[in-house]
């Protein structure tokens, strides 16, 4: 009975997560201007990578400062495998990018994840920055700090391939993958190896004394964290039609960071809330000062010390106070 | 090659004192200070504008006490009142400070290069086994060393320096002893601010003056503490010069690749030795 109630309430939960994507879209059509779908489609791009940390924050309680180099690894990768070196066809390229992205953080996560807490924010800062390094001296592979421009084809997947650089054609095809993701990772939280990744953070050496291994799987939601991130990526490369080392920057990462802490990463949407508050507020400040940096540097700390479930949290307090119940995960 | 493994000596020993900020930080306040690099850049930048008008030493000085009380203030504001909290969150407090400085060197002096030649005393060169070597070079070398022993025998040997390691100990423990733990807090933070801050406007003749300096450096630092293990001076001590040997040596044999070189370091410390060469293990 319990389990039939669980199925309907996902089914309930993506009956509505599909119609907001619908209702978006058509209203989007309807009354966005020009630079508001732009915004939005950038900020549908950049909220799959507050999407990839906040998951990891969420489910391992691991911050991680360098998340633009697996966002970076997908454009870049998209890069190569459209362009004409690649030994594939583009779609089938396109589709491994991820795949690819994702093993290779696999590797990285059995190494990273033994450490944690502070020294693991430090390692992936680090590591990212080794990224955008290599990024900009292997001129031959990437095109160094020039970047790197994207030979779309003209068809892919039987559709016109210019769709993907149109803003509200990006907006769109980003908002329905950006639900998908959003909804698989609901399901995966509540499958058995869900509740693993949940039960390692709470204390990994117990779940090794029930007699489960806990290395690989804290790597595998790294690497599905990455995955993520690298999606992102792929669409940045597509949507931009160029790639260059500034996103693998760790300043890149830094404000991705700052869009899952200001959307909160309690609840598995507050990074995707994040991102488009991140972006708004961003235009909305950039017109009144200069003072960019320190305006976003300002806006963390207030965040971090007072409001640490975010915004996320606060609308969903609002909505218990409404009646209505939210599943919240630990808090960071 | 001597030159060389000379290079490698002062940019390590840049990288040591640097490091033995967040080091002396970390071991009483268990908080990694990701604003270290940009008060490592105020101190270079507010040492380079006394020192363009008042001379060089009077812009080491001002450098050391205005990132001084900068730390106090930090301490004060932020490390005590966040010290209950997850350290997490006081990291990523300290990532907003490192904004608004980055920010606030941006909005004062600009975007682009500064170089300050150093103090005519010690501009000269010396030769060494043959090869021309600046003097200022060896004097890096020669401050940061001062600098590291001073601290270390404060440290080991001074009354102070014993109350600073038993609150590092246990912070309890040391109040219960009757340590001021209240005013050791300040203090420590206030003298690894320090310690960034004259190792910038130091840095500041022998590399030049940007609004990404600290960063990079930061980042070089942290590879140091990973690779030296967390916590320990002898660990960030023998790191940051083998770093240093890394930089030098890499530069000159492979120019492509040594910029990358020390994240290879620190990928294969992490694979073959994850606690770092002291062996401390980390945790949150």
């Amino acid at each position: 009975m319990k389990a039939m109630f669980a199925t309907r309430a996902e089914a309930i939960t993506g009956l509505i997560v599909a119609l907001a994507v619908i209702m978006a879209s058509v209203a989007v059509e309807a009354w966005g201007t020009r630079i508001l779908v732009s915004l939005l489609s950038q900020a549908v791009i950049v909220s799959f990578l507050a999407f990839a940390i906040g998951f990891l924050a969420r489910t391992s309680n691991l911050v991680s400062f360098g998340h633009a180099a697996p966002f970076g690894l997908g454009a870049y990768g998209t890069a190569w495998v459209l362009s004409n070196g690649s030994p594939l066809p583009p779609e089938l390229g396109l589709l491994l990018v991820v795949p690819a992205v994702a093993g290779v953080f696999f590797l990285v996560g059995l190494v990273v994840s033994r450490l944690e807490g502070i020294a693991f924010g430090m390692l992936t800062l680090a590591l990212g920055q080794g990224f955008f390094v290599a990024a900009s001296k292997f001129r031959g592979l990437t095109g160094g700090a020039d970047g790197r421009i994207i030979d779309l084809p003209r068809r892919l997947f039987g559709l016109r391939a210019d769709v993907v650089q149109s803003p509200y054609g990006m907006f769109v095809i980003g908002l329905a993958i950006l639900a998908l993701v959003y909804l698989a990772l609901r399901a995966f939280e509540a499958t058995h190896t869900g509740r693993l990744a949940a039960a390692i953070r709470e204390n990994d050496e117990r779940v090794r004394f029930l007699g489960y291994r806990s290395r690989a799987l804290k790597a595998a939601v790294f690497a599905l964290s990455a995955a993520i991130a690298a999606l992102g990526g792929v669409l940045y490369a597509l949507y931009q039609g160029f790639v260059s080392p500034e996103i693998l920057h760790w300043s890149y990462s830094g404000s991705a960071l700052i869009m899952s802490i200001l959307g909160g990463t309690s609840l598995l949407w507050g990074p995707i809330a994040g991102a488009f508050a991140f972006f708004f507020l961003r235009q909305e400040l950039s017109a009144l000062t200069t003072h960019w940096l320190a305006l976003v540097g300002a806006t963390l700390v207030v965040v971090t010390v007072a409001w640490p479930s975010g915004l996320s949290g606060g609308i969903a307090a609002l909505l218990s106070r409404l009646g209505l119940r939210t599943r919240q995960g630990a808090a960071p | 090659m001597l030159i060389n493994a000379l290079n490698g000596f002062v940019y390590g020993s840049l990288l040591f004192v640097l490091s033995s900020g967040l080091v002396l930080i970390y071991g009483l306040r268990r908080v990694v200070n990701f604003s270290h690099g940009a008060l490592y850049m105020l101190g270079a930048y507010i040492g380079y504008a006394v020192a363009v008008r008042f001379g060089f030493l009077a812009g080491v000085v001002v450098a050391a006490l205005a990132l001084g009380l900068l730390g106090v203030v930090l301490d004060l504001v932020i490390f005590r009142q966040l010290s209950a909290r997850n350290p997490l969150v006081t990291v990523i407090v300290t990532f907003g400070v490192m904004l608004i400085l980055e920010d606030f060197v941006r909005t004062v002096w600009g975007t682009q290069n500064y170089t300050i030649d150093p103090p005519a005393v010690l501009s000269g060169v010396v030769q060494i086994a043959g090869a021309p070597f600046p003097v200022y070079r060896l004097f890096i070398v020669a401050a940061s060393a001062a600098m590291a022993a001073g601290l270390g025998s404060w440290l080991r040997w001074g009354r102070t320096g014993l109350f600073v390691r038993a609150a590092s100990f246990d912070a309890k423990v040391a109040a219960m002893c009757g340590v001021r733990t209240s005013v050791i807090g300040p203090m420590v933070v206030g003298l690894g601010a320090a310690f960034a801050g004259v190792s910038g406007i130091i840095a500041a003749p022998f590399l030049s003056l940007n609004p990404s300096m600290g960063s990079e450096i930061l980042v070089l630092c942290f590879v140091v503490s990973v690779v030296g293990g967390l916590g320990s001076f002898s660990g960030a001590f023998l790191s940051a010069m083998l770093l240093g040997q890394v930089q030098a040596f890499g530069t000159v044999y492979t120019p492509e690749l040594a910029s990358l070189l020390p994240f290879l370091l620190m990928s294969l410390m992490l694979v073959f030795r994850p606690q770092g060469i002291a062996g401390m293990k980390v945790s949150s």
